[in-house]
């Protein structure tokens, strides 16, 4: 991916998506930007950051809105699905608020598996969330994330280690 | 910031040719049935799963941006992919 021409494409894009929805938005795309530590499992090479009055209509519904132009701004950019990461769609800090919420549930999730021996079963997410909750619960060593289900029923689950392990064959 | 009124027939045509690999085959009409208004957007034949997406993500987030402007717009505003 050639940035600085994808940040073009991006600005020409959104343009028109912001101008003919009539919505009430500014954004500022950074090519490469500089990202806090505790993000630091993010690193997009773009980052495109909304602001203005209907930064709200962005965020309603788990920010449906801002995920579903991430979306078209990766189609169109014509980006395979492992280089989704590149691209980073936010809006008043709510991918932050989020990481926070997917690693606390993920720790949350942790402790009912440890205290019940029975698998936890999150609610279905993007590709994209499900990595964040591998990610946080890579180091529980006792515990094992896998992901099921096909399509936007796919979700992650959360087993014993000692149980999946006697599952498979 | 722009201030105008949302165009939604001038929105789902921009979306869709920055999709499709044939841009000049986009077509996008409007229709008023019982005031919800209808954009009908026809792509041509091999650009189909490129509007629709995989298990229809693609034509999910258009419904979405569309009825965003619907809601600027204070009507409703629905999608239908010809095929």
């Amino acid at each position: 991916m050639n940035k600085i021409e994808s940040a073009n494409q991006l600005n020409g894009f959104l343009n028109g998506v912001v101008k003919h929805a009539g919505l009430k938005l500014k954004y500022r795309i950074t090519v490469d930007p500089a990202i806090a530590d505790d993000r630091d499992w993010e690193r997009p090479d773009i980052l495109v950051e909304f602001a203005g009055p209907d930064s709200s209509l962005l965020l309603e519904r788990g920010a449906e809105l801002l995920r579903s132009l991430e979306l078209l701004a990766m189609e169109m950019l014509r980006l395979p699905g492992n280089e989704h990461e590149k691209i980073n769609f936010d809006c008043m800090g709510q991918r932050k608020a989020r990481l926070e919420e997917l690693r606390l549930s993920a720790s949350v999730a942790a402790e009912k598996v440890r205290q019940s021996g029975t698998p936890y079963h999150f609610a279905p997410m993007s590709s994209r969330e499900r990595r964040i909750v591998h990610l946080a619960l890579r180091d529980e060593h006792d515990l094992v994330t896998e992901s099921t289900g096909e399509g936007l029923r796919r979700s992650v689950v959360l087993y014993p280690k000692d149980q999946k392990s006697s599952q498979r064959i | 910031m722009t201030d105008q009124a949302p165009n939604p027939k001038a929105l789902i045509e921009h979306v869709a040719k920055a999709l499709v690999a044939a841009p000049d085959q986009v077509i996008v009409e409007q229709v008023d049935e019982d005031g919800e208004l209808v954009l009908e957007l026809e792509v041509a034949e091999d650009d189909m799963g490129r509007v629709i997406g995989k298990s229809g993500k693609i034509a999910r987030a258009m419904r979405n941006l569309l009825h965003a402007a619907g809601e600027k717009a204070g009507r409703r505003y629905e999608l239908e992919i010809l095929e």
